[in-house]
């Protein structure tokens, strides 16, 4: 297929370049344009706190995992102490009443100038819970599902291959589910196996429980697996050479721009992911554009690296890998259909969910499903005990999931909550200045 | 280093504590409850949404039955026609991890104390 000569889409054409290390408000959070290039991603904050707009409540604090973010003076104003202990999940900043914690990664300035170039074919990758939120930047009610609309605006901002991180969710699964029953059936690798696919948890992993690595599912997440696929088969679907190819990782979360940059994703030939945005950004770049989004008509995925299914779609939730998986290893381990996919007792609201499956012509899987990593730490220490009962343990960092990442447009109670905090903030301010100056 | 306690909270410390509490005791703690309340529920919606969309927009509900995963894995003439955990996924699909640790027992040998 011949390479396609794009033009400019005319929606980017009133979007102003912007200055590296200049601040720009999406959102609701304060992002620092910053593409960072060949620098190792555990060197660098992903967030941080504006020591200005600190008003010292410790709010952030309460939402911390590791306590990467704590005290920094007298008056009890906070910052993130050192980038090894944040596993940059954004809970801090989605959580802070005034706004005070901002993003120090934005690829958005970088991302427009290719969007521009026409030599540089773009590809989308957004992961599935950013269609879960996306729209309540345009007015949607909370959790509206916004898939084809997203795909929509996606091509209007000019990306030449929509592809889905959705597809490369269903093919972690046929990695991982496989991985996981050569786990059971042969035992070269230990048991439990935990899942990979959330940045924050691995980096978590990595740092504090360093000895049970090799528990950890070797699959990358999906967007490492589509970040590689783009740039080999999706090229050889698309006849685009991979050196052309731009790759945009669109998520839900903080802790993949760091995932993005890790020097190990790079088995294309090439940077396997090129630039990582989340969902704050994608709404903001579509109003900039000034695209109708709640106009936009419901739009599918280029289907080769974008059609996907109901099990690509729950990973961003807690407990949907497990069930996703389960719904691969029930059919793998047993030989038979499984009847009804809904597999509902693994799925998890909030904290810990464990469940006993019993399939067919095997026996029971014990599996374990957790959300926020105070409590996955227990379950890591049961594992260093070697008193863990379970197969396969499922680990998000945020609470409920990725539909909760730190990477999520802001919720209206936490909106609501922040103009009453910030006006007291406000009257407070004013009244310190009269006081102290 | 940055011990503090009631007694040595600083003047512009206790002024902005002042503010805070004063706020809410005007204004009500309801607003806050209310908040707290709405974030539970908001990811429980979000959850739900997620669940829904799985049953009722998705045509196909397992990952194997998928057609580009058929198509991907092949054993004709697909991409990955080895099947999944084949050399060549091994490869492009999967990775390894770093142990960090050392860098957090430094930071811990400078007195820096986390919640873990």
């Amino acid at each position: 297929m011949a390479e396609k000569a794009k033009s400019q889409p005319a929606y980017l054409t009133d979007i102003q370049t912007m200055v590296h290390g200049e601040d720009v408000s999406m959102e609701g959070i304060t992002y620092k344009v910053n593409a960072p290039k060949d620098i190792d991603p555990a060197d660098i904050f992903f967030v941080q706190v504006n020591q200005d707009d600190c008003q010292a409540c410790g709010e952030c604090e309460s939402y911390c995992p590791t306590g990467a973010i704590q005290e920094v003076t007298e008056d009890g104003e906070h910052a993130v102490i050192d980038p090894v202990a944040c596993v940059n999940c954004g809970q801090c900043l989605a959580n802070c009443p005034f706004g005070a914690i901002h993003e120090e990664v934005s690829f958005v300035g970088e991302l427009l100038e290719k969007l521009k170039d026409p030599e540089t074919i773009v590809v989308s990758m957004p992961a599935p819970a950013v269609r879960y939120a996306l729209g309540e930047c345009f007015g949607g009610s909370t959790g509206t599902y916004s898939g084809g609309k997203m795909h929509a605006a996606l091509r209007r901002l000019g990306f030449d291959h929509i592809w889905d991180t959705e597809f490369a969710a269903d093919v972690t699964i046929m990695e991982e589910g496989t991985e996981l029953i050569e786990r059971v059936k042969h035992g070269k690798k230990p048991l439990p196996q935990f899942t990979s696919c959330c940045p924050g948890w691995v980096k978590f992993a990595e740092t504090f429980y360093p000895d049970l690595n090799e528990h950890l599912s070797t699959c990358r997440s999906p967007i490492g697996m589509l970040g590689s696929l783009a740039k080999t088969y999706g090229s050889q679907e698309t006849g685009v050479l991979s050196k052309k190819i731009y790759t945009v990782s669109i998520m839900p979360c903080i802790a993949k721009k760091f995932e993005g940059l890790r020097p190990e994703l790079q088995s294309s030939g090439f940077k396997d992911i090129d630039a990582t945005i989340n969902t704050r950004e994608l709404a903001w770049l579509i109003k900039e554009a000034g695209i109708d989004f709640n106009a936009l008509p419901d739009e599918e995925a280029d289907p080769a690296l974008g059609m996907s299914t109901g099990a690509g779609t729950i990973f961003g939730t807690s407990g949907g890998v497990m069930e996703a998986a389960l719904r691969l290893a029930y059919e793998e381990l047993s030989g038979e259909k499984l009847a009804d996919p809904d597999i509902k007792m693994v799925r998890a609201n909030n904290g810990l969910k464990t469940a006993d499956i019993p399939v067919p012509n095997f026996g029971t899987v014990k599996v374990a499903v957790v959300s926020g990593l105070e409590q996955a730490a227990e379950l890591c220490e049961q594992v260093r005990e070697g008193k863990s009962p379970y197969h396969f343990i499922e680990v998000m960092t945020c609470p409920g999931g990725c539909v909760n990442g730190g990477g999520q447009p802001l919720e209206p109670g936490i909106l609501e909550a922040s103009l009453f905090k910030s006006t007291i903030a406000k009257i407070n301010r004013r009244f310190t200045k009269r006081k102290i100056a | 280093m940055k011990k503090k306690s009631i007694g040595t909270i600083s003047r512009r410390g206790f002024i902005k504590l002042a503010g805070i509490t004063c706020g809410y005791a005007v204004l009500g703690l309801n607003v806050a409850k209310e908040a707290t309340a709405a974030t539970l529920e908001f990811i429980g919606i979000r959850q739900a949404s997620v669940y829904n969309a799985d049953k009722n927009i998705y045509k196909l509900r397992k990952s194997q039955d998928n057609p580009m995963i058929k198509k991907l894995y092949s054993p004709k003439d697909g991409f990955l026609k080895e099947g999944p955990c084949s050399h060549k996924s091994e490869t492009l699909l999967h990775t390894h991890f770093a142990d960090r640790s050392a860098r957090l027992a430094a930071l811990k040998e400078k007195g820096v104390e986390l919640s873990l």
